[in-house]
């Protein structure tokens, strides 16, 4: 009512107001609706589901029936007292943060290759073919690790070839932390190399003519002048892993489960919508926690 | 002779580097590369190495129904999304990108939240936000062309938006002054200045908003239906049972697609500034 009021005492002063200087005003204002549609569309049919999706997480659960609008936190009882769910949520913190950490030890020295090449061309060419894959959707590099990583693979092959015996890699959690360290390694590359490219290469020169030989002049200096980015590429990787459909369940099998297939099965094929909910909230929470934790770990590992 | 071993020393130290990061890189590639090898074999059976090559089997994914529905309705998404994704972003990007006001980062950060959502809490929210909708007014959403071009929006518009504004933030203000000083009016400064200079970062926006909703999985699989699937989806569920040449000739029709995309999406704005 106050803003509906002031509103109209606004547009009275604008009539009264000389004629360009209104339309200037009208303009200006006009101007800054221009990103309300594109909110708008966000807040509906994302925020405002999300929101939704909080409220069914407290929903008693009655087969054939939607929502029954009760109040209840038997959804997130259910999760605390089940072995099988917190075995999963296990399962996934165990697989994010192994995943997370071998991103991290792989995209460090590839990553410091790329940002001190000199060569302008094949540093964009190998930035460009580091991108490629991120962008080439989780099911196609999914099918990639799975000719890899199958009994008959390209790994097994070269198995045999050797005179070793095949071995079962598919369907093994190894299998899932091989396949998506892969899915997230550009992501950790990108991220860190933008960081790395940004440190004054004569500190590093400082450092070798100093006398520090050049892993220690990388451990010492260039990883702490990277810690930025090494905690930005970390909380991605651990948020994209935490939430990994395809690769567990196309490489993991039928027997491994992991947060987010379960939640899918959970809201699609058993219609079980208040639990699915619940899961995917502490899925949220668990994820948050673990980043913030991270983060300060790392931080601490810098200071000393 | 101490200085001539430590020399050769260094130089072995950088060779077996360089020999490290190229390998790390060889982890990232080698699966795509082994995808569009395979596409290729004579036989059926994946084994290595190969008894032949053939073409056949791009002819044999092009004549699985759920292939061909799937490639049709993933291009008409994608196309229909990134196309909305630009109607909304560029004004936005507009705003933000060129004016300095109080809660501009509070709008940004309402446009670029669907980065944060993953994308299995975000498929089930608005899946089941979908189904409470067609209850209370019947009017269908999951599992249709405009429900699935509506969620690819959501997901598309913070791409727009990084390309759009990173592009207009740079944009020299004078510019525009000059157009305005020389009496040209805001809309003819508008489509005559402004949209011509961020012309190749809108170019690259739409290509990117489209490869963002080619490849999306997780929020597509709760909005997809009976015969209506896309692309992705049609893999993951093929991939599920089987593993032959054929699924690996629809990978590389994808990683044809989607590379060139990006290749020309990469010569208007370098795509990997994009993340």
């Amino acid at each position: 009512m106050g803003a509906a009021s002031s509103s109209s005492l606004a547009s009275g002063a604008a009539v009264g107001a000389s004629r360009t200087r209104s339309a200037a005003g009208r303009r200006v204002g006009a101007e800054y609706l221009m990103p309300a549609p594109g909110m708008l569309l966000v807040a509906l049919f994302l925020l405002l589901p999300l929101a939704l999706m909080l409220r069914f997480s407290f929903d008693h659960f009655s087969p054939g029936e939607l929502l029954t609008g009760a109040f209840t936190f038997e959804n997130y009882q259910k999760f605390f007292s089940d072995g099988f769910y917190q075995r999963v949520l296990g399962t996934t913190v165990f697989v994010s943060l192994v995943t997370t950490a071998l991103c991290l030890v792989m995209a460090l020295p590839l990553s410091y290759y790329i940002s001190r090449l000199d060569h302008p061309r094949l540093k964009s060419t190998l930035i460009i073919l580091v991108v490629l894959p991120l962008l080439m959707g989780n099911a196609v590099r999914t099918a990639g690790w799975m000719v890899m990583l199958g009994d008959r693979g390209v790994v097994n092959s070269i198995f045999v070839a050797l005179g070793f015996s095949a071995r079962t890699i598919l369907y093994t959690p190894t299998a899932v932390i091989i396949g998506l360290t892969s899915v997230l390694l550009p992501f950790m590359v990108i991220t860190l190399q933008s960081v790395m490219e940004g440190i004054d290469r004569r500190i590093e020169e400082a450092a070798l003519n100093l006398g520090a030989g050049p892993l220690t002049t990388f451990m010492k200096v260039v990883i702490p002048l990277a810690m930025p980015g090494i905690v930005a590429g970390t909380v991605l990787c651990l948020i994209l892993s935490m939430n990994a459909y395809a690769t567990p369940v196309l490489i993991g099998g039928p027997k491994f489960h992991m947060m987010a297939p379960t939640i899918y099965d959970q809201v699609t094929q058993g219609a079980n919508w208040p639990f699915g909910s619940a899961l995917a909230f502490v899925l949220m929470t668990v994820t948050v926690i673990l980043t913030i934790a991270s983060s300060l770990v790392i931080a601490r590992m810098s200071n000393r | 002779m101490s200085v001539l071993s430590d020399r050769s020393l260094r130089r072995l130290g950088r060779w077996s580097f360089s020999g490290l990061a190229l390998a790390i890189f060889a982890f990232l590639i080698l699966p795509l590369v082994c995808v569009i090898w395979v596409a290729f074999f004579a036989n059926k059976i994946v084994s290595f190495p190969p008894e032949g090559y053939t073409i056949d089997w791009f002819k044999n994914a092009l004549a699985v129904a759920s292939f061909r529905d799937g490639f049709l309705l993933s291009l008409r998404v994608s196309a229909l999304a990134s196309l909305s994704a630009l109607a909304l972003g560029i004004p936005a990007a507009l705003l933000i990108g060129r004016r300095q006001f109080p809660g501009r980062s509070a709008i940004m950060g309402l446009l670029m939240s669907p980065l944060v959502v993953p994308g299995i809490v975000g498929g089930a929210a608005i899946y089941m936000f979908f189904i409470e909708w067609e209850v209370a007014t019947e009017i269908q959403m999951a599992a249709t062309l405009p429900g699935l071009m509506i969620a690819h929006t959501v997901i598309a518009v913070p791409w727009t938006m990084r390309v759009m504004v990173a592009s207009l933030v740079s944009l020299d203000p004078a510019l525009e002054e000059a157009s305005m000083n020389l009496g040209a009016n805001r809309w003819v400064t508008l489509f005559k200045v402004v949209l011509p200079v961020a012309r190749p970062a809108i170019v690259a926006a739409a290509l990117l908003s489209f490869v963002i909703s080619f490849i999306d999985l997780e929020l597509s699989l709760f909005l997809v239906g009976p015969g209506r699937t896309t692309l992705p989806i049609a893999i993951v569920s093929y991939l599920q049972w089987t593993l032959d040449p054929t699924i690996c000739a629809v990978a590389t029709i994808q990683i044809v697609l989607i590379g060139s995309m990006l290749l020309i999406a990469d010569r208007f704005v370098s795509i990997s500034k994009a993340f």
